[in-house]
């Protein structure tokens, strides 16, 4: 009976073990707190730094958008909060956006940013931040799109009078 | 004369209870071995085999084993059937309760990746030396195949192997390409890639993956060990029951 427990007992651990050697190698973290941090995502108990969060929305006010990203970036290092990615993805659409031209580069990440941010949300987010003007993911990767695509109507002068949302 | 046969009588049933602690004891210990260390040391090998660390920040760096490591791990278990070192009919059979064949096999799945990783571990990421191990190793199994083993002389054989493949990797090799080597070893680094035109290229890693690997392959060469002294205490303990048989006959 004894020898039948060690049995079942060793067989489950080690099956936990081995489905932790496949997560570590699925989702490659670089560090332990990397480990640490994804540990949290997988047992459902991760939570943004909220302190971090706020901080960043006040310099993406100021218009700072580097700075809010390297904020956001620390506020949510799995990359697994949805709000925070819009953030983000916004941050790169108001810092590519042009009168003249659009960053294409910038547009590409802000596009990852909103994919991710889509791809995290269980339900379509929806931001009620009165200096947004696009409070939907959908609506800001429409956005995104229509501005790295290439047309005549990028050759019209009357192009300058629009403005950033 | 009743009191001394009492007394024998005592003995005896001292005797006979230490014997069955005794055995109790060494199949509990036969256990723990069988289904914690073994497959334990062996996923921790799985899972150590893989990991490099990057030079420039210190980063873990995860690499799955490529298709050659799990070919060669292939030949490697076969090396363990016919070298003895692993039974088959002992580990897996029809007569065994099922969870005792279900332990064995998952044993034998974690041995298999740890081979694999414990490859991956001593072979260079790309390159033309990737392939060049990988042919050695390839050579080296398949030869073995067709030659005499027993599972001590396979261990020692396995030892000198995998230590060859860790001292060209990470002594030789890494100094090679180091970068804060002298003028001396950033000419012969320089000179190896030019007469190879760039195909010696190897990418470059932090000194702890060399402690890494040094670790990950003596915890395999400690597991492959444990499988050998489990086999024996099987051997002997079969052995020890044959024996009362035959003097009960």
């Amino acid at each position: 009976m004894r020898q039948k427990l060690i049995q079942i007992l060793g067989l489950g651990f080690t099956a936990l073990y081995a489905l932790a050697i496949v997560w570590l190698y699925a989702t490659e973290p670089r560090s332990f707190k990397e480990v640490a941090t994804g540990a949290q995502v997988a047992a459902g108990t991760y939570q943004v730094d909220q302190k971090r969060f706020d901080a960043a929305l006040e310099l993406f006010r100021r218009e700072q958008f580097r700075a809010a990203r390297t904020e956001w970036k620390s506020a949510d290092p799995a990359q697994s909060d949805p709000t925070t990615q819009f953030y983000i993805a916004y941050s790169f659409y108001r810092e590519g956006w042009g009168r003249v031209y659009y960053d294409q580069d910038l547009f590409k990440q802000s596009l990852e940013a909103v994919n991710r941010a889509i791809t995290l949300a269980p339900e379509p987010i929806s931001v009620p931040d009165q200096n947004l003007q696009l409070h939907t993911a959908a609506e800001l990767k429409t956005e995104l799109e229509q501005g790295m695509e290439r047309n005549w109507g990028d050759l019209n002068p009357l192009k300058v009078m629009r403005q950033r949302k | 004369m009743s009191e001394e046969l009492e007394k024998t009588s005592d003995d005896l049933t001292i005797a006979t209870a230490r014997e069955v602690v005794a055995v109790d004891n060494r199949s509990r210990n036969q256990a723990l071995v069988s289904y914690w260390a073994l497959p334990t040391t062996f996923l921790t090998v799985a899972l150590l085999g893989g990991l490099r660390v990057g030079v420039d920040d210190s980063a873990f760096i995860f690499f799955a084993p490529p298709l050659i490591t799990l070919v060669l791990a292939v030949l490697l278990m076969l090396l363990f059937v016919r070298g003895g070192l692993v039974e088959l009919r002992l580990w897996i059979a029809a007569n065994h309760p099922p969870l005792r064949n279900v332990s064995h096999i998952w044993v034998l799945l974690t041995l298999f990746f740890a081979s694999a990783q414990a490859f991956n571990s001593v072979l260079p990421e790309r390159g033309l030396l990737h392939w060049l191990f990988s042919f050695f190793f390839l050579w080296t199994l398949w030869n073995n195949q067709f030659s005499s083993f027993d599972a001590r002389r396979l261990l020692r054989s396995l030892v000198v192997l995998f230590g060859t493949a860790f001292v060209l990797k990470h002594l030789l090799l890494a100094s090679l390409y180091a970068s804060g080597g002298g003028w001396l070893q950033r000419v012969a680094g320089a000179l190896v890639q030019g007469v190879s035109l760039g195909t010696l290229d190897a990418p470059m890693f932090a000194p702890a993956t060399g402690y890494i690997s040094f670790f990950t392959l003596g915890l395999y060469i400690a597991g492959l060990m444990l499988v050998a002294n489990s086999k024996q205490q099987t051997a002997n303990s079969r052995q020890g029951i044959q024996n009362v048989a035959a003097s009960d006959c």
